[in-house]
C-alpha cells in the first residue's frame, strides 16, 4: 500500500512537470490554464505579450511532457474535472488524436484559414510553428572534416570510422521522447536510408535521452560529437547564446514539426482559449513568438531567415511538413507502436551505456 | 364587371412557375439521393481500400494475430481532409486485437444472414463519439494451427465530406434550373406579347372606324385568333346586311307615306274649293287616304315591334285558341260587312311563344284577306287543327289569289302582290318574321275553287 502511494505520489509529480502563474492585473476571475510542452523560460515572452492585450486575464502556464500532458489531460477530463483550456504540445500526433476522439473544440478565423492546409485539421487542431528536425554538430569534434549534409553523408562517414565516432552519436529516446518518436516514426515511413542509419547508430553505441535540452547540453560539452533529429529551434537559441555548434538540414528530406494546439471541448475557460489561440495565431502573436521565444512562426507574413518562409527561400533542403491528419493515428495504434519500439531496441541493444 | 380581368401571360407565367417549382422540389428530392448514392459509393471504396490494406497486413504468429497498421491505411482517408477516422480489428470471439475498442457494432439486421456472404465488404452507418460515422466492415477467415475463425476490419470515418459531396453535387445538379426558370418565364412574358399584338392592331383596327366602316378585318392575325376574326367579320356582314335592309326600309317608308300625305293635301286644297255637294265626295277622298297611312303607320309600327320583339324572345305560354279568336275580334271591325268563319277541334291550345307577335301577324293575315278576299262572298275561313308535332292555321280567302311566281316576292317589304291594291306591302313580311321566330313556316296555297290559302305551321315544341 504504501509503496503505490508513494509511487503515485511521484507520478504526480512527474505529471505536474512545473506550473507557473502570470496573475492578472487588479482583481479578476478571468483565468486561463495552458498545458504545453515548451520550456516555460522560452515561452514567457509571448504569455507576457498576451497579457499587455488581456491584463485582466490571470494565466497557469503548466509545463509537462508530451506523453504525459496527453494522459493528465485524458485523465482530467474522463474523471469531469478538465483544467486545461489549451493544449499545446509537440507530440503532433497525440494532438490529432485527441481531435480525432472528439474532445477537441472548434476554432475558426482569418487567422486560422491563414495556416497551410497540412498545419490545420478538422479546425480543431492547429499547427503553430515551423520547426525543422536538423542535424547539429559540436564544430570542435568536426574539426577539419566536412560536415555531412545528407542522411546518406551522414552513413558514410559513420561506416567509415565507427570507432571514432563511439558513444558521440545522440538522438531522442523515442520509447520516452514523443516528439522523437514522432520524428523516428515519420523517418521510418519517407526515408530508406533511416534502418541502415539506425543500425550504424547502433553500432556506434548511440546515446538517448529523454529531451532536447540535455542533449544539446551534452553536444555543447563536446561530449557528443553528432546530435540525430533535434529540433532545430532548441539549437538555434544555444547558438545564438554563443554555443560552439552547426545546424544542418538534411538535404535529402527535412522533417518539419508544428507545435499544435488545441482547445478542449471542455476547457473551462474556453472563451480565453480561443482567444488565446487567435493571439497565438496573428502576426503579433506570430511576431513575438519569433522573435522573442526563438520558435519559428508558421504565418508566411513573418519573414527572417529562421521562419517558414525565409528557411523556404533558404533552400536549405527538401521541407517536409508533418501533416495534420489522420495518417499520424496509424504510429499511435498500440500494435504498431509496440513494434516500432521492439525493433528500436532491438537494435540500439538492452540499455545505453553512458 | 371587370373585377376578374385575366391576363393571358400572368396565367401562363403563372403555370410555368407552378411547374417549375414543383419540378424544382422533385428534382431537388431526386437529386438528394442521387447524390448522397453517389457520394456514399465514391467514399465506401475509399473505405473499404483501407479496410483492405489493413487486411492484407494480417499475420498469425502463434496465437496472437498481429497487424502492422499501414500507414496508407488511414492516410488514403484524408482525401476527406476534415473527417475523424476510426478502426478497429477484432479477432475471434470478438476481441479486439487493435484500434479503437468500442466501436458501435453492425445493425442486427444487416448482419444477418449467412456469414461467408460477409467476406466481401459491408456499410453501415452509426454514431459514435458524437458525430454518424460510415464504417466498412471487412471479414477475413482464418484457419491456422493456433488461431481460427473470422477476423474483422472495421474501419469508419465521419459523414463530413461526404456529406459536403452530396450537397455539392446536388446544387450542382439544380443549379441550371434558376437561369432555366427566369429565362422561361422571361421567354413566355415577351412571348405572349408578341403572339397578342396582331390582337391589338384588330382592336386598334376596329376602333379607328367610323360607325358605317362595317368592311371586314383584313389585318393578318395568327392561326389562333382566325376564328375570332372571322366572327367579328361574319358579324359585320350581317350587320351591313341589317343596316342596308333598313335603310332600304326607312327609305320606302319615307317614299310610302309620301304619296298618301300628298294626295290628302292635295284632296284637302281642292275640298276649299269645292262646292257643298262636292265636299262631301272630297272629304270621303281625304278619309279614304288618311285610313291608307295609318294603316300603313300601323304596319309599319308592327313592323318595328316585331323586328324588336324578335330579337328579345319574350316567350311564354298561352293558348293559341284564345289568341286567334282574339286576333279575329281585333281584325274585323265591328261595323264592317266581312264574314269569317273560325273552325277548330281544340278546346284548348296550349303553346309557348310571343303571344303579342304572334296576334299581330294573324291580325296582318286575316286584314290582308278582307282587303283582298272581298271580292267574292266575302267570307273568311279560317281553322286551327293539329298536324305532326305542330298547329296548323290555315286563313283561306276567296279573293284573286296570287300568282304563284309573286308568291315569294309578296313576303319582302314593300312588295305587294297587285299594285293597284291597298295596302304598304309589310304584311306578310312581318307575318313572315313573326312565323320564323317560333321556328314555324308559312305557305301560300291556292284554294280549291278560288282564293289564296295562308297556311301557319307553327311547332308545339316543348309542351
Amino acid at each position: 500500500m504504501k509503496l503505490h502511494l508513494i509511487a503515485a505520489m511521484m507520478f504526480m509529480l512527474a505529471a505536474h512537470g512545473h506550473a507557473k502563474d502570470y496573475p492578472a492585473e487588479g482583481e479578476t476571475q478571468e483565468r486561463l490554464t495552458i498545458y504545453s510542452t515548451t520550456d516555460t523560460v522560452v515561452f514567457e515572452a509571448v504569455l507576457k505579450d498576451f497579457q499587455e492585450l488581456y491584463p485582466h486575464i490571470a494565466l497557469r502556464y503548466e509545463e509537462l511532457d508530451a506523453t504525459p500532458l496527453y494522459e493528465r489531460f485524458m485523465r482530467e477530463t474522463s474523471a469531469g474535472e478538465t483544467e486545461a483550456d489549451l493544449l499545446l504540445s509537440t507530440a503532433m500526433d497525440l494532438q490529432v488524436k485527441l481531435a480525432n476522439d472528439g474532445y477537441a473544440a472548434s476554432h475558426d478565423s482569418a487567422n486560422s484559414r491563414a495556416l497551410p492546409r497540412w498545419a490545420r485539421w478538422r479546425d480543431e487542431a492547429f499547427g503553430f510553428t515551423f520547426e525543422p528536425a536538423v542535424m547539429v554538430f559540436n564544430r570542435k569534434a568536426m574539426a577539419g572534416r566536412k560536415l555531412p549534409r545528407s542522411r546518406a553523408e551522414l552513413l558514410d562517414m559513420l561506416k567509415s570510422a565507427t570507432d571514432l565516432w563511439r558513444s558521440r552519436i545522440g538522438t531522442y529516446d523515442i520509447s520516452r521522447s514523443s516528439v522523437g518518436y514522432l520524428l523516428a516514426s515519420q523517418d521510418a515511413r519517407q526515408s530508406s536510408e533511416f534502418g541502415a542509419l539506425i543500425e550504424a547508430f547502433a553500432d556506434a553505441n548511440m546515446q538517448i535521452e529523454e529531451n532536447s535540452s540535455t542533449l544539446l547540453d551534452r553536444l555543447e560539452s563536446g561530449e557528443l560529437a553528432i546530435g540525430y533529429n533535434l529540433l532545430g529551434s532548441y539549437a538555434r537559441s544555444r547558438v545564438s547564446a554563443g554555443a560552439q555548434l552547426e545546424i544542418v538540414y538534411p538535404q535529402d528530406h527535412t522533417l518539419v514539426v508544428s507545435r499544435t494546439a488545441v482547445i478542449p471541448k471542455a476547457a473551462p475557460n474556453a472563451l480565453h482559449a480561443h482567444r488565446f489561440l487567435e493571439y497565438l495565431l496573428s502576426l503579433r502573436g506570430q511576431e513575438v513568438m519569433a522573435t522573442r521565444s526563438g520558435l519559428p512562426a508558421i504565418r508566411p507574413e513573418i519573414d527572417g531567415p529562421d521562419n517558414r518562409m525565409g528557411m523556404a527561400d533558404a533552400q536549405v533542403g527538401l521541407l517536409r511538413p508533418i501533416s495534420l491528419g489522420p495518417g499520424l493515428l496509424v504510429y499511435l495504434d498500440a500494435q504498431k507502436k509496440r513494434r516500432l519500439l521492439n525493433s528500436w531496441r532491438a537494435i540500439i541493444g538492452p540499455a545505453p551505456t553512458p | 364587371m371587370r373585377e376578374s380581368r385575366l391576363s393571358l401571360r400572368g396565367r401562363l407565367v403563372g403555370v410555368m412557375a407552378l411547374v417549375f417549382v414543383g419540378g424544382t422540389v422533385g428534382l431537388y428530392l431526386a437529386a438528394g439521393v442521387y447524390a448522397q448514392t453517389a457520394a456514399d459509393r465514391s467514399y465506401d471504396r475509399l473505405l473499404v481500400g483501407s479496410a483492405l490494406s489493413i487486411a492484407e497486413t494480417l499475420s498469425i504468429t502463434g496465437k496472437e494475430v498481429q497487424v502492422d497498421l499501414p500507414y496508407a491505411a488511414l492516410d488514403m482517408l484524408s482525401a476527406a481532409p476534415d473527417d475523424r477516422v476510426f478502426y478497429r480489428i477484432i479477432g475471434p470471439e470478438a476481441r479486439t486485437i487493435t484500434g479503437y475498442d468500442d466501436l458501435p457494432a453492425m445493425p442486427k439486421q444487416e448482419a444477418d444472414g449467412d456469414m461467408s456472404a460477409l467476406a466481401l465488404s459491408r456499410f453501415f452507418d452509426a454514431e459514435y463519439r458524437g458525430e454518424m460515422v460510415r464504417f466498412a466492415l471487412l471479414g477475413r477467415e482464418i484457419a491456422e494451427p493456433g488461431v481460427s475463425g473470422w477476423i474483422w476490419v472495421q474501419v469508419g470515418q465521419t459523414r463530413r465530406a461526404r456529406d459536403e459531396l452530396a450537397h455539392e453535387l446536388m446544387l450542382r445538379a439544380l443549379l441550371p434550373i434558376g437561369p432555366l426558370t427566369v429565362l422561361s418565364i422571361g421567354l413566355v412574358w415577351f412571348g405572349v406579347g408578341r403572339a397578342l399584338r396582331p390582337l391589338g392592331r384588330v382592336g386598334q383596327d376596329l376602333a379607328l372606324r367610323g360607325p358605317a366602316e362595317l368592311h371586314p378585318v383584313a389585318s393578318p392575325v395568327p392561326s389562333e385568333i382566325v376564328p375570332l376574326v372571322d366572327a367579328i367579320n361574319a358579324f359585320m356582314r350581317r350587320l351591313d346586311a341589317n343596316m342596308g335592309t333598313l335603310r332600304a326600309f326607312i327609305a320606302e317608308a319615307a317614299h310610302q307615306m309620301r304619296t298618301p300625305l300628298a294626295a290628302l293635301r292635295a284632296q284637302a286644297q281642292l275640298a276649299m274649293d269645292d262646292e257643298p255637294e262636292d265636299l262631301r265626295r272630297s272629304l270621303q277622298a281625304v278619309e279614304r287616304n288618311a285610313s291608307k297611312l295609318s294603316r300603313l303607320l300601323d304596319q309599319l309600327l308592327a313592323d318595328a315591334t316585331v323586328i324588336h320583339r324578335s330579337d328579345l324572345r319574350r316567350f311564354e305560354s298561352f293558348d293559341l285558341l284564345q289568341m286567334t279568336h282574339k286576333s279575329i275580334r281585333q281584325a274585323v271591325p265591328i261595323t264592317g260587312n266581312a264574314e269569317v268563319r273560325f273552325e277548330t277541334s281544340f278546346a284548348e291550345a296550349p303553346f309557348t311563344g310571343d303571344e303579342l307577335m304572334l296576334r299581330e301577324a294573324i291580325k296582318n293575315v286575316i286584314d290582308n284577306a278582307m282587303r283582298h278576299g272581298g271580292a267574292g262572298d266575302g267570307a273568311i275561313d279560317i281553322d286551327l287543327f293539329a298536324e305532326d308535332a305542330s298547329y296548323v292555321l290555315r286563313i283561306s280567302d276567296r279573293g284573286p289569289g296570287i300568282p304563284l311566281e309573286s308568291r315569294e316576292r309578296v313576303f319582302e317589304r314593300f312588295a305587294r302582290g297587285e299594285t293597284s291594291a291597298p295596302g304598304a306591302g309589310l304584311g306578310l313580311a312581318i307575318v313572315r318574321q313573326v312565323v320564323e321566330s317560333h321556328q314555324g313556316r308559312i305557305a301560300l296555297l291556292d284554294r280549291e275553287g278560288g282564293g289564296l290559302v295562308v297556311r301557319l305551321q307553327l311547332p308545339r315544341g316543348r309542351q
